[in-house]
């Protein structure tokens, strides 16, 4: 959003807050009848910008509702399950060879296309390869896969070739594989989906009206209709829902979140862990090319004192664990927890006693991180780091800050260990944003991509992230929890974060 | 008809320099199209060969010929970042602004003659209230006058909702409820911005000596102000009304913001900041569209409005 209009909307929310202090226990305004709830229609503001819908499933989806509607009008191979492991979907099995590089996946034969067409693996694997071919605008999601080499083996299955042993092909075809007819490019047009909601006709840039397809291989679902409005401001989100115009409202500030706590009319759903701020410390750049500045800075941070200013404490405290909710994150590490003397006393043993001129890169894109980047140039100020807070405008922070400045905060909303690593961790990568190049540690990632035993991989993957925390050039400090809210009788809304939150197909409103 | 002719050809020029001083706006921003898709995390490779598949890899003249043979051809091209038509994103959302930016200025336009009126020529106390009204009104930004009456007609009042959720599929002036709040808040920065324009013409033409003499005369107010007055302020009236509408169908993406409308502004300033270079073009020429004709019809009227300015 402009960084101007961002600041506007800060203006409003806390103009608004002020002056309606009192607001939460009246009743909320109603919109008249004419928009009213049939239980049969769920209405949900999410996050995103109607301008930037994209009607291309495999490319870059800006925002959540683009996620939300690509979920709704196609299936998937695998989604991402509440505890973090890989639920089928389209695909019901996916089995390796004694290798790990040649996977078979079998896809349900049931399902068909809303053009009466039956969905086959050739329409799987042609949309693989379609993302394959747009690896530039969805992050490199198909890179651990050799699509020329894959092949379909009949109706039902295909064959997956991964580049090198790979035992996570559950994961890595999880959330965004959405499957389109074969040969199918132009996405201006609609195209046949076979998801459990079909885009009706009625609609346009206000909202997207989808009605249930009854063909539906999967769980009936309750609501007969899901209209998916994309709301950029998270205060008109939250509003929307207050005054009866939705019934579900995603990612509400922190701010409303907490006046609405005993307002019965909405029910305030929290997911833990959903966002994260890695402070970023760039390896190959003084004064972070030493360790002892590195461990400084995670030691001089008040965790408690982020979480409870930056989130409103709803959250928990970081253990500078990149993906703490990642089934494979190492468990039972000790808390790491605020100590100025150790950190000074490191600051002093790589010769920086007498302080040092940094300069932190944060922007206002994202809800509290300039207050974050502010309260952690203070923190850091007591181990002697003069730190200069730079606010960068928001619509080029991703190509001027990240992976480009040496100290700077990122954003990360719930994203797998590995695909973190693919973007983040590779060394070698223009966008190995902290310069992580660790040969042993990358061969140890090798090893543990070719371990099939799931207990035995999770082990070597832990004890990955585990090193990454000590040794490398993240610092997290706090977890932010998702804060949605809906109507009191809304049930069903998907309880897991990132890709897993977008698939709202089962939600369903009584009353 | 020469002098018609002329002011077409002005307008047309006019509109083809703000085309070019906003390509040229556009281009000077820091990064492009291919790094608002890239979201930060693709290689140089990759983003050479967005590029070039967008066209971002063509000298930047080229690039404007190729909008502007698009715009005078009827097809204004597609979205960079979501590849749809520009023409199919400006007509889903020309309605909501239209109704917005019309329901502004059927406010504003009365409250901007009231004001300036009262500003001039009411009782002394009146005039100084009115007068820093007016200060006020117009340095005003749009989110501080939104978050007031979101909590005075919304939270307080409960006459209107505090966000606009139009309904999917239903033309937005049957949702009057929904634009109000909206609507408000551009007319009425809109209109304190019009009254401190218009009230030093109003007290020009008060001061006249023509009009002295008719107050001697002993003439009603309303005589005066219909048949001296309004005749000498219609045409930079005109003016006014044609600048306000273009900056209430420029001025709409906070307000569209702010109240979850998808309109045209809301796509002006996500456009601009993806750096989606055909949508800002089309949409902000669009506006600039407005304005021209606005001013064109304004001088092609001024003359009629007031016989006396024609003569030299």
């Amino acid at each position: 959003m402009h960084p101007q209009l961002r600041r506007r909307s800060a203006a409003i929310v806390t103009a608004v807050a002020l002056l309606t202090g009192c607001a939460a226990t009246k009743p909320a305004v109603t919109s008249s009848p004419a928009a009213g709830t049939s239980t049969g229609t769920i209405r949900y503001a999410a996050p995103g910008s109607p301008s930037n819908a994209v009607t291309d499933p495999h490319g870059l989806l800006p925002g959540e509702s683009d996620v939300v509607r690509m979920a709704l009008t196609y299936d998937v191979l695998t989604v991402p399950g509440a505890d973090g492991s890989s639920r089928s979907r389209l695909a019901t099995a996916w089995e390796p060879d004694a290798t790990l590089t040649k996977w078979r996946i079998t896809i349900r034969g049931d399902a068909t296309f809303s053009d009466g067409r039956k969905v086959k693996a050739a329409d799987a694997l042609f949309s693989l390869r379609r993302m394959g071919k747009k690896a530039a605008e969805n992050f490199g999601r198909m890179a651990m896969f050799d699509l020329d080499a894959s092949k379909v083996i009949d109706d039902t299955t295909f064959e997956l070739v991964t580049k090198k042993p790979y035992a996570e092909v559950g994961k890595a075809l999880e959330g965004a594989t959405f499957v389109v007819p074969e040969g199918i490019d132009d996405f201006t047009k609609p195209v046949p989906g076979s998801g459990p909601f079909r885009p009706a006709s009625k609609g346009g840039a206000q909202a997207v009206v989808f009605e249930r397809n009854d063909d539906w291989w999967g769980p009936k679902p309750t609501a007969k209709v899901i209209e998916v409005r994309a709301v950029p401001d998270p205060q008109a989100r939250a509003q929307a829902l207050l005054s009866g115009q939705v019934d579900l409202a995603g990612g509400v500030p922190a701010t409303l979140a907490k006046q609405q706590e005993g307002n019965s009319a909405v029910r305030l759903l929290r997911r833990p862990g959903a966002t994260l701020y890695p402070l970023v410390m760039r390896m190959d750049t003084k004064p972070f090319d030493d360790l002892r500045v590195r461990e400084a800075v995670r030691l001089a941070l008040d965790r408690k004192q982020l979480l409870d200013t930056v989130f409103l404490g709803y959250g928990e405290i970081g253990n500078d664990l990149i993906t703490p909710k990642d089934p494979t994150s190492p468990k039972n590490l000790p808390q790491r927890t605020r100590d100025l003397a150790r950190a000074k006393q490191l600051m002093s043993e790589a010769g920086l006693a007498g302080g040092i001129d940094l300069t932190l890169h944060t922007t206002t894109a994202y809800p509290g991180m300039d207050s974050a980047a502010t309260l952690i140039s203070q923190q850091l100020a007591e181990i002697g780091m003069k730190v200069k807070v730079s606010v960068e405008p928001a619509d080029t922070y991703f190509s001027a800050v990240y992976a480009r400045k040496p100290f700077y905060l990122s954003y990360l909303g719930g994203i797998p260990f590995l695909d973190v690593v693919r973007v983040t961790l590779t060394p070698g990568s223009p966008t190995n944003e902290t310069a992580w190049k660790d040969p042993a540690w990358s061969a140890d990632l090798d090893k543990a991509l070719a371990e099939p035993d799931d207990a035995e991989r999770r082990a070597l993957l832990a004890d990955l992230q585990t090193q990454l925390r000590d040794q490398g050039g993240y610092a997290i400090w706090a977890l932010s929890d998702r804060l949605d809210l809906a109507k009191a009788g809304l049930s069903g809304v998907p309880e897991g974060i990132g890709f897993a939150s977008a698939f709202i197909d089962q939600v369903s409103l009584d009353g | 008809m020469p002098r018609l002719a002329r002011a077409l050809v002005r307008s047309g020029l006019l509109l083809i320099a703000a085309s070019v001083v906003i390509f040229l706006c556009t281009a000077a921003l820091p990064g492009d199209a291919a790094d608002a898709l890239g979201g930060g995390r693709a290689t140089p490779e990759e983003l050479a060969r967005l590029r070039a598949e967008q066209g971002l890899d063509r000298p930047l003249h080229i690039r404007y010929l190729d909008w502007l043979s698009g715009v005078l051809t009827g097809e204004p091209g597609a979205s960079l970042i979501t590849g749809r038509p520009v023409a199919e994103l400006v007509a889903q959302r020309a309605g909501v602004t239209v109704a917005l930016a019309g329901a502004a200025l059927a406010v504003s336009v009365p409250l901007t003659a009231a004001l300036s009126w009262a500003a001039v020529s009411g009782p002394r106390r009146l005039r100084s209230a009115v007068n820093a009204l007016i200060v006020a009104g117009a340095a005003l930004p749009q989110a501080v006058v939104a978050a007031a009456l979101v909590a005075w007609l919304s939270a307080a009042w409960g006459w209107f909702p505090p966000v606009s959720m139009l309904p999917a599929g239903e033309p937005p002036w049957r949702r009057p409820d929904l634009l109000a709040l909206p609507a408000l808040t551009l007319a009425l920065p809109a209109a304190a911005y019009g009254a401190a324009l218009l009230r030093g013409a109003i007290a020009d033409v008060l001061a006249r000596p023509y009009v002295r003499d008719a107050e001697l005369r002993g003439l009603s107010p309303v005589t005066i102000g219909l048949r001296y007055v309004l005749p000498m302020v219609a045409a930079p009236a005109t003016r006014l009304l044609a600048v306000l509408l273009g900056g209430l169908v420029a001025g709409t993406a906070v307000a569209e913001t702010l109240f979850g409308l998808a309109g045209l502004g809301e796509l002006l300033v996500t456009a601009i900041s993806t750096r989606d270079v055909p949508v800002v073009q089309s949409v902000a020429i669009l506006a600039a569209a407005v304005v021209v004709a606005g001013l064109f019809a304004a001088d092609t009227a001024a003359p009629r409005l007031h016989p006396k300015a024609a003569r030299p």
